[in-house]
């Protein structure tokens, strides 16, 4: 008994040295702070001008509203589908306010589950012609998903046959309000087992107006400068097909405007067609792309709601700019009129490290490309998106991101391995990274920008080389934003 | 029994044929295969899209042959990095390795050669990393025309973020003339010791990076046993030799003799920087793409295959000459940002 105590004694010192030793580990090791949540949501304002403007003010809000609504194939709200990925921008776009990403009901400021895992509770499409996506869940992103590659025959991947459009998620076949037409899903499964798949989650539009309002030479001129790095950092732009200026928005730059990148979401991820892309839109295959034979959507899935096409028009009986503008018109409005989010000077971390985290995040490089702010030219829609710094941590150029990051998905200019370098600003309250929305982690998106032919790869030598509490700032910077 | 056992027969039937007739309002077409369907959710191992591979390219570099060396062909092999086209070994340090590759020239003409960084059984006191580097001197939107003029143009944009510790300085590196130069972040107390020399019209810059000065001096001492072509000079590096001479537009007019533009079938906005040998007859011999989607590549060379130039004479002799063509619309030309260099 008495031999007993000094072994228990000397276990219990034991214990407590290595516990000890693991709390002195885990305090040393850098953590992302999780997404900002005692500083109230620091995004969705419109600019003090806007408000200032009751004719704004209204277009603004009239905007935010169907911005939120909720659509149908019939009645008063139609015209979605056939087919479709979400009955509304807001349902995707919410995170931590309207207009911004992917929510998750556990995370500040709890809006909610990804939508798309609730469509069937909540009768957006039947359960008896629609599954859930095996990659849609309930804590997950919302996903937009694209097959890089017409299958084959064998429905192995063409890879001499490049795909890469938009696999809507669901069909409207089953609903009360769908008649007779009846589509299928695409083969996910498929697709995931012949590697065939690739995801992208939805672009936060909070000053979007800014970007918008930047012109081409400053963008060039910002080029021109960061070339002269040290970091082995190029940078290209992509372009508009119609009249060459510099694209700006999407994951790779694709989309020139608001109204385009409007316009193309009712179309693509809800199916409903307007004065900027007029038809119901077709699978990529279901059209006869890539030598598939197909001829479109079936007749008995067109024109559902009855009223002809576009299903979205101008209003030439409205008594305002709110109730003449079209729906898609209104996006463009809310979206130019959303201020850029507040950065917080103090939290996470504290002033100092936030101010010295800003301070690394430039010195090794990430700012080459994350450039802090723009200037944006006059503009005629607002005071507030003219001559003001966007601070958006942007180039918008489209950058080799490797073999890690590439999708394989080639977007007007831009290649399978470049993107679009994603803005920064309200990164403090986003709950998913990257463009797939693989990590909710700081740490791993930051260190997903290092593969084989990546720009990147020297930044990030860089932030393994700075010390953890160094690291810690810069994510608390970070995470300020 | 047996009337019962046929009642339950018949309900079953009817059970079982009910969810068949709720399929009949499913879906009209049945999963095929081609365009975005399948069915064959097992396709063999073999048969699966590469990972990590870009199958989809943009624009990219290509060239009319593959036996010419490229810039962008150098490789870490045997502990070595090795570029032909550059003339250019150098060994790398114990346990260092090339992680990953660089990613592919840029339309202004910035390649990434190698990036070094320590192995993971490098035992060293601090990580860092070695970064090579050549800027096309032909399409260079900085300021600068020769090695000594783009660092020099480097160290006066310094961001105030930085310290100047070593402003350029003439040196000599393996027998060349290099410009070397020296600056530091203190916040990060990470150290950049930039050498530079310039080798057929480009610049070759071995940008060193650690918290670690000693290593980084223990790195520049080792570089004395790098093997470069006797061109490689701050100011000199023209091509000649073994090389073709490097002349600055010497596509102008007046060296032109035949001229065909080339016809695009698709309207592109990209910049499209080509490198050409000029054989000494006056043809084309080699195309060299920075940058191009493939159908400008092929539209560029079916036109350049037509051209026909003044022949380049040294010392009354032909030889063969290099030089660049820009197609497409150049990049911006940069404009130093109005905020003062970093302070010394």
């Amino acid at each position: 008994m008495s031999r007993k105590i000094p072994l228990l004694f000397a276990k219990t010192v034991v214990m407590l040295i290595c516990m000890a030793l693991l709390f002195t580990a885990m305090a040393l090791a850098q953590t992302d702070p999780g997404v900002r949540s005692t500083t109230g949501v620091n995004a969705g304002q419109p600019f003090a001008s806007v408000t200032a403007n009751a004719n704004d003010l209204a277009f603004f809000q009239t905007g935010l509203a169907q911005f939120d609504e909720r659509q149908t194939v019939t009645g008063d709200n139609n015209g979605l589908g056939p087919r479709f990925n979400s009955d509304g921008c807001g349902q995707c776009h919410s995170q931590p306010a309207p207009g911004g990403t992917s929510p998750a009901s556990a995370i500040f400021p709890n809006i909610g589950p990804n939508p798309q895992s609730q469509v069937i509770a909540n009768g957006v499409v039947s359960g008896n012609t629609n599954t859930i996506p095996f990659f849609v869940h309930a804590n997950g992103p919302v996903r937009e998903a694209r097959f890089p590659f017409f299958f084959n025959s064998d429905g192995t991947a063409n890879l001499n046959n490049p795909n890469g459009g938009v696999e809507d998620l669901f069909t409207v076949s089953g609903r009360a309000d769908a008649g007779t037409c009846s589509l299928q899903q695409p083969s996910f499964n498929a697709a995931n087992a012949a590697g065939n798949i690739i995801f992208r989650i939805p672009t936060p539009v909070f000053g979007a107006g800014l970007m918008a309002n930047i012109d081409d030479s400053t963008l060039q001129n910002n080029r021109a400068n960061n070339l002269n790095n040290n970091f082995g950092i190029g940078g290209d732009f992509n372009h508009n097909g119609n009249d060459g200026t510099i694209s700006r928005f999407g994951w790779k730059a694709q989309n020139k405007s608001l109204m385009i990148f409007a316009g193309e979401a009712y179309n693509v991820e809800m199916g409903i067609s307007n004065e900027l892309f007029t038809q119901d839109r077709p699978l990529p295959g279901e059209d006869g792309n890539g030598g598939t034979g197909g001829t479109g959507l079936p007749a008995n899935c067109l024109n559902l709601a009855g009223n002809g096409y576009p299903e979205d028009i101008t209003h030439s009986d409205g008594t305002n700019a709110s109730t003449v503008a079209s729906d898609v018109g209104l996006f463009n409005a809310f979206m130019q009129f959303l201020d850029q989010p507040t950065a917080s000077t103090t939290t996470p971390g504290g002033a100092t490290s936030i101010a010295n985290g800003r301070a690394l995040f430039s010195a090794i490089g990430c700012a080459v490309c994350h450039t802090a702010s723009l200037r944006t030219q006059a503009s005629h829609l607002t005071p507030g998106l003219g001559n003001a710094t966007a601070n958006l941590f942007s180039d918008l150029e489209i950058h080799h991101m490797g073999t890690g990051l590439a999708d394989n998905v080639g977007q007007g200019g831009a290649g399978g391995d470049q993107f679009r370098t994603a803005p920064l600003w309200g990164l403090g309250q986003r709950i998913f990274f990257l463009h797939d929305g693989r990590t909710t982690d700081l740490i791993q998106a930051i260190n997903a920008h290092d593969s084989s032919g990546s720009e990147a790869d020297i930044p990030i030598d860089n932030f393994q080389s700075l010390s953890p509490s160094q690291q810690q700032d810069l994510l608390n910077f970070l995470r300020s934003l | 029994m047996h009337s019962g056992y046929l009642r339950f027969a018949l309900v079953l039937a009817f059970c079982i044929s009910l969810p068949a007739w709720g399929q009949s309002a499913g879906p009209q077409n049945t999963v095929g295969n081609g365009g975005d369907f399948s069915s064959n959710t097992h396709p063999m191992e073999k048969q699966k899209v590469p990972a990590g591979v870009i199958l989809v390219k943009g624009a990219w570099a290509s060239a009319s042959d593959s036996v010419t060396p490229l810039p962008e062909g150098g490789s870490v092999t045997n502990n070595a990095f090795d570029d032909q086209y550059f003339g250019m070994t150098y060994t790398l340090p114990p346990d260092w390795i090339e992680k990953h590759k660089g990613p592919p020239p840029s339309d202004s003409g910035r390649y990434v050669l190698a990036q070094i960084t320590p192995a993971p059984t490098y035992k060293g006191p601090a990580r860092g990393s070695i970064l090579i580097t050549a800027q096309d001197m032909f399409f260079t939107p900085l300021p600068a025309a020769n090695a000594l003029e783009l660092i020099n143009y480097t160290k006066s944009t310094l961001q105030a973020d930085y310290k100047v510790e070593l402003k350029p300085t003439e040196t000599r590196i393996a027998g060349h003339s290099f410009t070397f130069f020296g600056y530091w972040s203190p916040v990060a107390e990470l150290h950049w010791y930039v050498v530079a020399t310039q080798i057929r019209c480009h610049t070759v810059e071995l940008v060193l990076t650690s918290r670690d000065t000693k290593l980084l001096q223990s790195l520049i001492l080792d570089m004395d046993k790098m093997k470069l072509p006797e061109e490689a000079g701050s100011t000199t590096g023209m091509g000649g030799g073994a090389a073709p001479v490097c002349i600055k537009d010497y596509a102008r007019e007046d060296n032109v003799i035949e001229r065909v533009d080339p016809v695009f079938t698709e309207r592109r906005f990209n910049p499209v920087p080509v490198r050409i040998i000029i054989d000494k007859k006056g043809k084309v011999k080699h195309i060299h793409f920075l940058s191009a989607f493939p159908e400008q590549a092929k539209a560029i060379s079916a036109a350049l295959g037509q051209w026909k130039f003044r022949p380049y004479l040294r010392n009354g002799q032909p030889v063969e000459v290099e030089t660049g063509i820009m197609f497409g619309r150049a990049p911006l030309a940069a404009t130093p940002p109005a905020s003062g260099p970093a302070t010394e």
